[in-house]
């Protein structure tokens, strides 16, 4: 009962401090933003069809009232709208963000949960673990993880998933070893609750707040990622992607055409800055010690 | 208190910021310090070099550079085209016996070696180049234990060295000393080969950077290492060598005497090629190559003067060139020119025929091949500059006919849909998706969409496998995909070059990936391999076109023209195939390059 | 202590037991048989299994297992498919360029952003404290390639502040090679850094012994000094630590468009030509270097941290 007490208190706590912090809030509505855009370009109420042709091969940006909006940074190689890609890049973006930490998170609270509480044997076995994979640079593993999957979202998930576990169950189990010998979860103990009733009732939602944390860090790792598995030659086939937009600027900007670049660069400026402070204030609410 | 604490951290960001001023500074204000002499190429190659011992040299940076320092017996006319043989370390073109099948060289005198430790008995001067050096480094191409990719240029042609290179695969160190009997110096400058069978094709083997005369102690002085030594009679010595970023030639002075061309094309004179005519060579000082694999920083380096010559990287083509296919006005205006040429090559989709249904199905190829529109190809991914073709022989060699007209290669839905039904899959009904191989890069990838939408025009899905180079080729060679995109630049200006892509014995894992087998077609290509140039052999060149366009082994694709760019103080450069060495006739205007 | 050590080094082999197994695994799934791609096409059948012979394709993957384990033992991956260049070579090679480049642009961030963490923990909450952090923000909030793009066109093509590429093994001119690169690590990871450091500075700051410190009257320029700093080199060296094998694989962006010859650039290369054996050579030198970091630390930790004891 008491930690329930204790967890809400500290979650209104935390949600009272955010509610302060104005550059915060601003995030948050950039993350909302987003996160609308994304849902609409996937159900295809806004920049559809993206691949359209709407202009000329790199044409460029069209400012002014009353300009088509498909244009205002300007077109492609093959005519198609920026702006639409753009916007089409967000729900790629997000989704990768997204599916990558449904993968890691799991994983991460779970290695890092039984290592932490049971210790022992189990513990060896899951430091060993991550300290293997990361040891392994992450880059390397990215690639190979791709290449043995092949190309598409699906492998980007799995190979960004399988990546970013690890120091999520750092964390968890550095805080389940702090957790496990407090008072309420040997008291917890003595009630008879089982092993599984102290993990997941007790101690896991008194460290959640490190998930969230996580979180942030874990979308924005993963769509900078996404560019880097692009320029590899290992990113979306024929999906707008902002990897592959600014993968194409690579070879467009010495001729002049640096609007892909722009687009590409300032949809995601907004959303890491946005998840970057976001953590930052999530870590100075939640975190106890920090106060 | 508190003043003093909010002044230390202040200070060291201060004092950083002054570093990284100071660096900025330095590396802004100073120019180029050391005195550089003008007489310098300043050349780009865009990708890292895989060494320069010319029995390795199967990529084309590696045969240029390697070929800076080596020579071979013969070379091709600089600017005489269509292309012709000329000796180089040879003193004439050989005397060939009656039979065809004995070439006898004598070799010119008093060629020296560069001076190199290696030659321990000379001490460090380099020897004379004499026939012994010929019989030793073309064994050295057959030496299994090497597993030279340059191997084939010999491989079956000539008297006993197929023999000595079994009878040498299971000792543990090579002999060079067993003879060979096709392969003899007769006396210090002279050499004799003995074909098995007469080829014509024969002597464009000598032109090529694989044949290079490489001498023994330099070999065997740096043993493995040899691939980062060059040790050649050619023209530059080697200075600096950093495969993954920078080489650096210096003229060789102990280099023979070698001219200019004083003759060459009809408009040669008109274009100025023959300034320099029977001017010693090489005609620069120096060469620095610039590993660069990046399109950005090529490009960026070639507008700011620090390349002599660039190709268009696809993207900056538009800037570059404007729609009528000639040079922007900005470029111009600094001088600039541009050189447009064909490249003797062809791009092509391979069938693999021996895929069961690929393989049986003739209609199924040919309704592939003529639902594939070239045109709209050849604008997305080559800016339309190349030519569609309708054969495997490109334009400027024997045998091309502009008057052909391939029917499976005229873009037509209607008519490919006639052949679908024909072969068995209405509308694409009933046939499974193709497996389609492709590599993991941008352009590929754009190019495996752009197939998928033609063939979808006509019903017929495809699943697209990309895949890493290497393991694009293990597929290939093992026959595991149907269907995939290719191009073949010829090694020599000889259709020869082309048929032997479908000669029967040359199946997967060999050079016939399609796996095309055709009894007549064989017939054919072994009758024309032995034929002098001329009407006849014309003639069967045409027959075995035919023969291809109607089997459809490949889609064939386009014959691709190259762009380059030139600087206004770069002389001499014209575009050239297969003249590896051809830096030697580069010559920098110092006047105009200040 | 020396024990210790030993003891910490034995726990070691485990793991890079299981580097090992992990990259022959992926790898070898992945990989990709070179033969093809060295022979051409052109390639016989017989040249074919020559090759694979003389590499020991052909022979069963256990015995190729082990002999990469061998490898590790006696660091000594023999040569590279690709280039035919002895593998130790291209590393010994590879690593003073890029050294060069990332020494420099690490040691600068860490002491730039450990400078600007301890000020803006200072002002924590502050104004200050949020303008700095949402800068630095700023800065990783792009990616690396927009800033390559971008600086290379700009100030390298545009106002010739630096080469475009390109690198010079002389000093000084070493130096202008990198600058460029340089500086775009630093507004990358400036980011990152400041903002974990902040983080930890801040968390010694609401330790008891600080509270006590505060409250024995010490002056707040001697209990940030004295205390916090010392403390919290702790998270500090780890953060460090972390980075180190980014030192040596993390600039392959860097080096591919700026043309410098580093590592980074020769185990990207060995990916996309399946060059299996510099493959291994780099992901396990870059594990052991990981690993070694990781036990300096914790050796390191025993000296600026006496709560930290050595079990």
């Amino acid at each position: 009962m008491t930690d329930a007490i204790q967890k809400r208190s500290l979650w209104m706590d935390a949600y009272r401090r955010i509610r302060k912090d104005r550059i915060a809030l601003f995030c948050l509505g950039i993350v909302f933003t987003y996160s609308c855009i994304a849902i609409f370009a996937k159900l295809n109420f806004i920049a559809t069809p993206w691949d359209k042709v709407v202009g000329s091969s790199y044409q460029a940006p069209q400012w002014g009232w009353g300009g088509p909006l498909e244009l205002i940074l300007g077109t492609d190689i093959f005519g198609r709208s920026v702006f639409y890609k753009v916007l089409q890049g967000t729900r790629i973006a997000m989704s990768v963000g997204l599916v990558s930490s449904l993968i890691s998170t799991p994983i991460g609270v779970f290695f890092g949960a039984l290592a932490g509480y049971f210790g022992g044997w189990v513990d060896d076995a899951v430091v060993w673990l991550y300290t293997t994979l990361s040891s392994i640079p992450n880059i390397m593993l990215l690639i190979a993880i791709a290449f043995v999957l092949g190309k598409g979202l699906t492998s980007i998930y799995v190979a960004l998933g399988i990546t970013a576990w690890v120091s999520l169950a750092r964390v968890i189990r550095g805080e389940f070893i702090k957790h496990k010998s407090r008072d309420y979860v040997v008291a917890a103990e003595s009630l008879g609750a089982s092993h599984f009733s102290r993990i997941f009732k007790h101690i896991l939602p008194n460290v959640s707040h490190f998930v969230i944390i996580n979180l942030s860090i874990q979308f924005v790792s993963a769509i900078k990622a996404e560019v880097i598995l692009s320029f590899l030659g290992l990113g979306l086939q024929g999906q707008p992607s902002w990897g592959v937009m600014i993968d194409d600027a690579k070879l467009e900007l010495s001729r002049g055409v640096w609007w892909q670049l722009f687009g590409a660069t300032t949809g995601m400026f907004f959303i890491i800055l946005a998840f970057n402070i976001l953590g930052d204030s999530l870590r100075d609410a939640l975190d106890p010690k920090i106060k | 208190m508190m003043c003093g604490l909010r002044g230390i951290p202040a200070i060291s960001v201060r004092i950083i910021g002054v570093a990284l001023l100071v660096s900025i500074g330095i590396a802004g204000c100073t120019s180029k310090s050391k005195n550089e002499s003008l007489n310098v190429l300043h050349i780009v190659a865009d990708e890292k070099l895989k060494g320069l011992d010319p029995i390795y040299t199967n990529d084309l940076y590696s045969g240029i550079q390697s070929s800076q320092a080596y020579e071979t017996l013969l070379q091709y006319h600089y600017l005489k085209r269509p292309y012709e043989l000329v000796p180089s370390l040879a003193q004439t073109l050989p005397t060939v016996s009656r039979d065809g099948l004995t070439y006898t060289f004598s070799l010119k005198k008093g060629v020296l070696f560069q001076d190199d430790p290696s030659f321990k008995l000379n001490e460090g001067k380099g020897r004379e180049m004499t026939a012994e050096d010929v019989v030793y480094s073309f064994k050295r191409l057959a030496d299994p234990k090497l597993s030279a990719p340059g191997w084939w240029v010999l491989d079956g042609k000539i008297v006993g060295l197929n023999a000595w290179r079994e009878s040498v695969s299971n000792t543990v160190k090579t002999d060079y000393s067993i003879p060979v009997e096709g392969l003899k110096a007769l006396d210090r400058y002279t050499i004799q080969l003995k074909l098995l069978r007469k080829s014509a094709q024969f002597l464009y083997s000598l032109a090529m950077p694989f044949t290079g005369i490489v001498p023994r102690e330099a070999v065997e002085f740096y043993d493995r290492e040899f691939i980062n030594h060059a040790v050649g009679t050619g023209p530059f010595r080697l200075s600096e060598y950093n495969p993954n970023s920078r080489i650096v030639w210096d003229r060789n002075p102990t280099y023979r005497k070698e001219l200019y061309p004083s003759e060459g094309d009809s408009d040669d004179q008109a274009l100025g090629y023959l300034e320099d005519a029977g001017k010693p060579l090489p005609m620069s000082d120096r060469i620095v190559v610039q590993v660069i694999t990046e399109k950005q920083p090529m490009w960026l380096n070639f507008l700011a003067g620090k390349l002599d010559f660039a190709g268009i990287p696809k993207d900056n083509f538009t800037s570059a060139i404007t729609p009528k296919k000639e040079l922007s006005p900005e470029l111009a205006a600094k001088g600039i020119r541009l050189l447009k040429s064909a490249a003797l090559d062809v791009t092509h989709g391979t069938f693999n025929l021996s895929d069961p249904l690929i393989g049986k199905n003739k209609f199924l190829r040919q309704a592939i091949s003529m639902a594939f529109d070239e045109a709209t190809f050849i604008d997305l991914f080559f800016n339309g500059r190349a030519i569609p073709a309708q054969g495997p022989i490109p334009p400027g060699v024997d045998g091309y006919d502009a008057e052909l007209e391939n029917p499976y290669r005229k873009f037509n839905l209607v008519k490919a849909k006639e052949l679908l039904v024909k072969a068995g899959y209405p509308e694409g009904e009933g046939l499974p998706p193709l497996e389609y191989a492709t590599i993991s890069d941008s352009s590929a990838r754009q190019q495996s969409e752009y197939f998928q939408k033609m063939m979808a025009g006509i019903g017929i899905s495809l699943t697209v496998n990309s895949y890493s180079w290497p393991q694009f080729q293990e597929v290939i060679k093992n026959k595991k995909a149907q269907l995939w995109e290719y191009a073949w630049s010829l090694d020599y200006p000889d259709a020869e070059n082309m048929f032997q892509l479908f000669y029967s014995k040359n199946v997967s894992p060999g050079s016939n990936d399609a796996n095309y087998i055709n009894p007549a077609f064989d017939r054919l290509y072994e009758k024309s391999s032995v034929l002098p140039a001329g009407p006849e052999r014309t003639k069967t060149y045409g027959q075995m076109v035919k023969m291809l366009v109607e089997d459809c082994p490949w889609i064939f694709g386009a014959h691709r023209m190259s762009f380059v760019l030139i600087q206004p103080w770069l002389k001499n450069y014209k575009p050239n195939d297969f003249d590896h060495a051809r830096y030697k006739y580069y010559r920098i205007d110092t006047a105009l390059k200040k | 202590m020396f024990i210790y050590i030993i003891r910490k080094l034995l726990n070691t082999i485990p793991v890079l037991f299981g580097v090992a197994v992990i990259v022959f695994v992926l790898f070898n799934l992945v990989g990709g048989d070179p033969t093809y791609q060295m022979l051409g096409r052109h390639a016989t059948a017989s040249q074919i299994s020559e090759l694979r012979h003389e590499y020991g394709f052909d022979q069963p993957k256990y015995i190729q297992f082990t002999q990469y384990l061998k490898q590790i033992v006696t660091f000594d991956y023999g040569r590279s498919y690709a280039t035919k260049q002895p593998i130790n070579g291209m590393i010994m090679d590879g690593i003073g360029p890029s050294l060069s480049l990332m020494i420099p642009a690490f040691f600068i961030t860490t002491i730039l952003s450990v400078a600007i963490g301890l000020w803006v923990a200072y002002y924590r909450g502050k104004l200050v404290d949020k303008v700095v952090v949402i800068f630095c923000v700023f800065g990783m909030s792009l990616p690396m390639l927009a800033y390559i793009l971008f600086g290379q066109y700009y100030f390298a093509y545009k106002l010739g502040w630096f080469p475009i590429s390109g690198f010079e093994t002389t000093w000084p001119e070493r130096f202008q090679s990198v600058a460029l690169p340089m500086i775009i690590f630093i507004i990358v990871s400036l980011g990152y850094d400041v903002r974990f450091y902040r983080t930890a500075i801040l968390e010694e700051c609401n330790q008891d012994y600080v509270r006590t410190a505060r409250a024995k009257g010490l002056s707040e320029p001697r209990v940030f000094f004295k205390h916090v700093l010392k403390n919290s080199m702790v998270p500090i060296l780890t953060n460090v630590v972390v980075q180190i094998p980014l030192l040596i694989l993390g600039a392959f962006l860097l080096e591919s468009f700026f043309g410098i010859p580093g590592l980074g650039s020769i185990t990207i290369d060995a990916v996309h030509n399946s060059d299996f054996p510099v493959i291994k050579a780099m992901t396990t030198l870059d594990a052991m270097l990981f690993i070694l970091g990781n036990l300096a630390t914790d050796i390191l930790y025993t000296l600026v941290d006496p709560r930290v004891s050595l079990k």
